[in-house]
């Protein structure tokens, strides 16, 4: 049976989704329509001149991937929260892998929250970000 | 030392009208590699119930961008003029949402930023800016309320 937010129970994954690899082109892209023109990501003198190699992944456009790993499974209607800590840098060429497990089903009232636990891994294995969703779950 | 200019905390900036354009937001959600046609096409947001296309989980941020936009070329200072932020060792620490009500294309919105605190971690080595957006509608109410963490790496 396929897990939806009215049947998942915990322990339940998530179908994984994945992103990139990034480009620079994503990066210019993600800079113009996010209206985040932070040279860091865009302009590889300004990042060097910061101190590094290269440019990096705004930490948003992976939280976007979060955010659609969830509302791919449970709709826009039903996500009441969205919460990420950045963990490390994107790099440039990265492939970012979301995946997301229902850690808790919490039923109050007559509704059903879900919490789901959520990643985001680089080709090596890095955790670059780690966060929450909760999901309403209440048929 | 820190660089943030803390004597900004509590403060609230004062609101900004945004309209969530439906091109902009469209072109929002094809950049994050969304697919799901309520995001993208009006026709497929109606025929699915809404007024318009969805704005994405994560698309508060550009709203609060915008209101930022907005801010710098009314000659206001925007959030980060405003705390001191600086670019150069400026890391994104966390980002968190509350849903209250879903945003669409066409809606016009109210930003408003608050300074909430600013805190130390890792020996004085991190100094973090927290800051609040809150994203209201005049008809519906609260819609999203934000809150992020900035870092500055110092030393």
């Amino acid at each position: 049976m396929t897990v939806t937010p009215t049947n998942a129970k915990v322990g339940d994954p998530l179908p994984e989704l994945t992103f990139g690899p990034i480009s620079r082109t994503t990066l210019a892209l993600y800079a113009g329509t996010s209206g985040d023109h932070n040279p860091i990501h865009i302009d590889l003198d300004f990042a060097k001149n910061a101190g590094m190699d290269d440019v990096f992944a705004h930490g948003m456009l992976s939280m976007a991937q979060l955010g659609r790993l969830a509302t791919d499974w449970a709709g826009q209607d039903r996500m009441r929260a969205l919460s990420t800590r950045f963990t490390a840098i994107t790099p440039v060429g990265a492939t970012l892998t979301c995946s997301g497990t229902v850690v808790d089903r919490h039923e109050e009232h007559g509704r059903v929250l879900l919490t789901v636990k959520l990643a985001a891994h680089i080709d090596d294995g890095t955790q670059t970000l780690r966060g929450e969703a909760k999901i309403c779950g209440t048929p | 030392m820190g660089i943030f200019n803390r004597s900004t905390k509590g403060h609230v900036t004062p609101p900004i009208e945004v309209t969530l354009e439906r091109g902009p937001l469209a072109f929002f959600s094809e950049t994050i590699g969304e697919s799901d046609p309520v995001y993208l096409d009006p026709e497929a947001a109606q025929a699915a119930g809404h007024p318009d296309i969805l704005a994405p989980a994560t698309y508060a941020v550009v709203v609060g961008t915008f209101a930022d936009q907005i801010a710098r070329r009314k000659g206001l200072p925007d959030i980060l003029e405003l705390i001191n932020g600086d670019l150069r060792v400026l890391l994104h620490g966390t980002e968190a949402y509350t849903y209250h009500d879903p945003m669409f294309a066409g809606d016009v919105v109210t930003v408003e930023n608050e300074v909430t605190d600013f805190t130390d971690a890792k020996g004085g080595k991190l100094e973090i800016a927290h800051i609040t957006t809150r994203i209201t509608h005049p008809m519906r109410g609260l819609l999203v309320e934000a809150t992020r963490g900035i870092i500055h790496r110092l030393g």
